[in-house]
Order: structure tokens, then sequence, then C-alpha cells
């Protein structure tokens, strides 16, 4: 049986999105999918390596004033950060990372070690049409 | 398998995921799948209620055998033979 391809637009860099994007990628890890995220505008600016798990940087797309409630349910549950959930998936299944370019320029990121280091390479909007085309499963978050 | 089978069945590896939300458990059974060889059981020990759902699924899917559920005070156990 052929592994099923998922691609994801991760446009978004709020931790309670960048979370559900983790839940998601451990959900596609465990079903040994191929994944390829492509990480655009907002996205790009949480892969910058300073500011990745850092919660103080990050803010919520919703229920902002929600925040510290959000993040102290997050540790009571014993939930994994996002760096840590995309992390973990790409121990268990192939995932790659794509930083957009004009995104990392934009964050004042022009080369890879600007981002964490789950990032394996900066790459044009050309590659993530072909990819979505291809792809089983097509996510924006 | 009824639960009292289930008791008594020879387990060839047991993950502990009590304590953890979805999707820790999922990813416990993914990672201890990967240690046993195929016709080996594999206990998962859950108290997050969706595993009960998600863990027959995704056995189904990667083509492992759902054995069944024990139902414990606080917690469950899900058993699955490695296809």
């Amino acid at each position: 049986m052929e592994n099923k391809t998922m691609t994801m637009a991760l446009f978004s860099g709020s931790l309670d999105k960048l979370t559900a994007a983790g839940v998601i990628l451990s959900g596609a890890a465990a079903d040994d999918m191929e994944v390829d995220i492509y990480v655009l505008m907002q996205g790009a600016r949480a892969f910058k390596k300073e500011i990745g798990d850092n919660p103080d940087k990050l803010s919520m797309a919703e229920n902002p004033d929600l925040k510290q409630e959000f993040l102290n349910s997050l540790e009571q549950l014993k939930v994994k950060t996002w760096v840590e959930f995309f992390r973990e998936a790409k121990e268990l299944t192939n995932v790659k990372i794509h930083i957009c370019g004009l995104a990392g320029k934009i964050w004042g990121g022009e080369k890879l070690e600007d981002f964490v280091d789950l990032a394996d390479d900066i790459c044009g909007i050309g590659e993530y049409i072909t990819s979505a085309q291809e792809a089983d499963v097509h996510l924006f978050i | 398998m009824t639960p009292e089978e289930l008791k008594e069945l020879q387990v060839d590896k047991t993950v502990d995921a009590r304590g953890t939300a979805c999707p820790g458990p999922l990813l416990e059974a993914k990672k201890a799948i990967g240690t046993i060889d195929s016709g080996q059981i594999l206990e998962v020990l859950s108290s997050d209620e969706g595993t009960k759902k998600d863990l027959p699924k995704w056995c189904t899917k990667k083509g492992h055998d759902y054995l069944g559920i024990v139902e414990e005070p606080g917690y469950f156990r899900v058993f699955m033979k490695k296809g």
C-alpha cells in the first residue's frame, strides 16, 4: 500500500493554529503519510530561530485574552509545544518543511540557518502549487 | 475478544499513555508497534476518551488486528496484534 500524501500551506503563526497544525501533523505521522509543509507569511515569522517555541513572542488567532489559560491547559494535559509536535512528526514519517522565500525575507530571514532547525529548505511558490496539485490531502492553516 | 479473554492474553509490549491527551496515545501506539514483530501483541494504556475510537480505526487502516478493550478504573487497556 502506497503512503498517502499531504500538503499543508501553513500561513498562520499563532500559538493556537500552530498547535492545531501540530496535532494534525501527528495524525498524519501515525498514518505514515508523506507530508510537505509550505510555510507562508505569518508562519515564517514563527519559524524564525529567535521565535519558535517562545510563547511570549507568539499570539493567539482567536481569544487572545485567553492565551495564558490556553498555555496552562496544554501543560496540564501534557500536550507538546508546536515545535515539539513538528519535530516528533519528522522523526516518525517523511515530513519536509519548506520556508517561502518571500515570507522569510519579510521577517528578515534570508538563509535556512535563520529558521528553527526543522526547516529543510527555502523555496518558491511554484513548488507549493505542484505539491498541492498532486497531494491526496491539501490543507491551508 | 471478550474482556475476560483479553485479560488472559500474553502481551508482548505495553505502553502507558495515561495522562496524555490526543494525539499522545496514538503516537505512543505508532512508536511501539515499530518495536515488535508481526503477530505480537501490543497493549496501550490510555485515559483519553478519543483513543477508544481512534486506535481501532488506525489498526484497521495500518493492517493490524484490533483485539478489543478492557475498562479499568480511571483508564482503559487497548489490545492489538501487529499485522
